[in-house]
């Protein structure tokens, strides 16, 4: 009986550990944001990169933030943005449970009081879920 | 007369429908490879077409794709293996890299000291050949023959392991 509280009560806290730092509100839908794009509506919003490639057209390229030092880069370019800014940041390398980018990206975000961060909902990668939809690219 | 219709239609859209996903899926066991010509480390450009008359693992990859990482010591492990076919010049492994960063990509193949074929074209999932061979993740691999002929696709670990065996028994 003991054992069994016990070990339930870790599984709660590792559950917990392993909670992602942004809800669902927080994810962005790919369409929304390519449409927006498209009708050039994305003068109140950063769209950032902290993957491989800056891949989303007009987005910002900070470098893979599973590195410390492209995380701080994000922290040095996030210093001249207002707090309430729209940031929207994204990877796409793989899909979020095994993406080594968006979290520590995320963390920041909400370490340094942005009240409006979203990350892009590409749960597989930017190849299925942003280039075979033919989405806008920076190139 | 009217079901017959419906009936007649419901073919005709069942015909297409299969024509239209049959057309789509061109990364299947039994059917030909297409062709890779991309650049090796040192710029030079290597085709998948060179190694005809071997069974070539594909391996595609990147450096930040963590299971492909953490796969490279294991593909080591069946490099040397198989060294004596490799020499007989009948085995390769062909790793591509979805790499965007050389640096990294690199540094990856003297860490894992990768001696098989390693080729890029530096272009993330923006590489025609992710498109060319249908891959929707990664890791990935696909076997083929010495006729250029897919015959196995994403096996891993001891599934891949046991299918070479098998193969070269």
């Amino acid at each position: 009986m003991m054992t069994c509280l016990v070990c339930s009560m870790f599984g709660k806290i590792s559950a917990q550990q392993k909670q992602d730092p942004w809800n669902e509100n927080q994810l962005m839908n790919p369409a929304v944001l390519a449409a927006k794009i498209v009708k050039n509506e994305t003068k109140d919003i950063v769209i950032i990169s902290v993957g491989p490639e800056a891949i989303i057209k007009g987005s910002v390229d900070i470098g893979p933030t599973h590195e410390l030092e492209n995380l701080e880069k994000l922290r040095n370019y996030l210093k001249n943005i207002p707090k309430e800014k729209e940031i929207i940041i994204y990877c796409g390398c793989c899909p979020f449970v095994k993406c080594p980018n968006i979290r520590p990206a995320f963390n920041l975000l909400q370490e340094l009081g942005f009240k409006n961060a979203k990350l892009l909902n590409l749960p597989k990668n930017i190849k299925v879920d942003w280039l075979d939809k033919d989405y806008p690219t920076n190139d | 007369m009217i079901n017959m219709k419906t009936i007649l239609s419901i073919f005709w859209v069942l015909l297409f429908t299969t024509t239209v996903t049959a057309q789509q899926k061109k990364i299947e066991i039994g059917q030909q490879a297409p062709e890779i010509v991309l650049s090796k480390t040192d710029g030079s450009s290597f085709s998948l077409s060179s190694l005809k008359g071997r069974l070539v693992l594909i391996d595609f990859w990147a450096t930040w794709c963590a299971p492909c990482v953490g796969e490279q010591p294991e593909l080591k492990n069946l490099y040397n293996t198989f060294s004596d076919r490799v020499k007989k010049q009948e085995f390769e492994i062909l790793g591509v890299s979805l790499d965007k960063n050389k640096e990294s990509w690199e540094k990856a193949i003297d860490r894992f000291g990768i001696s098989w074929i390693q080729v890029s074209d530096l272009k993330f999932w923006k590489s025609p050949v992710a498109k060319a061979y249908e891959i929707e993740e990664l890791p990935f691999n696909v076997i083929i023959d010495s006729q250029g002929k897919i015959i196995a696709k994403n096996l891993h670990g001891t599934d891949l392991v046991n299918f070479l065996t098998a193969y070269f028994k």
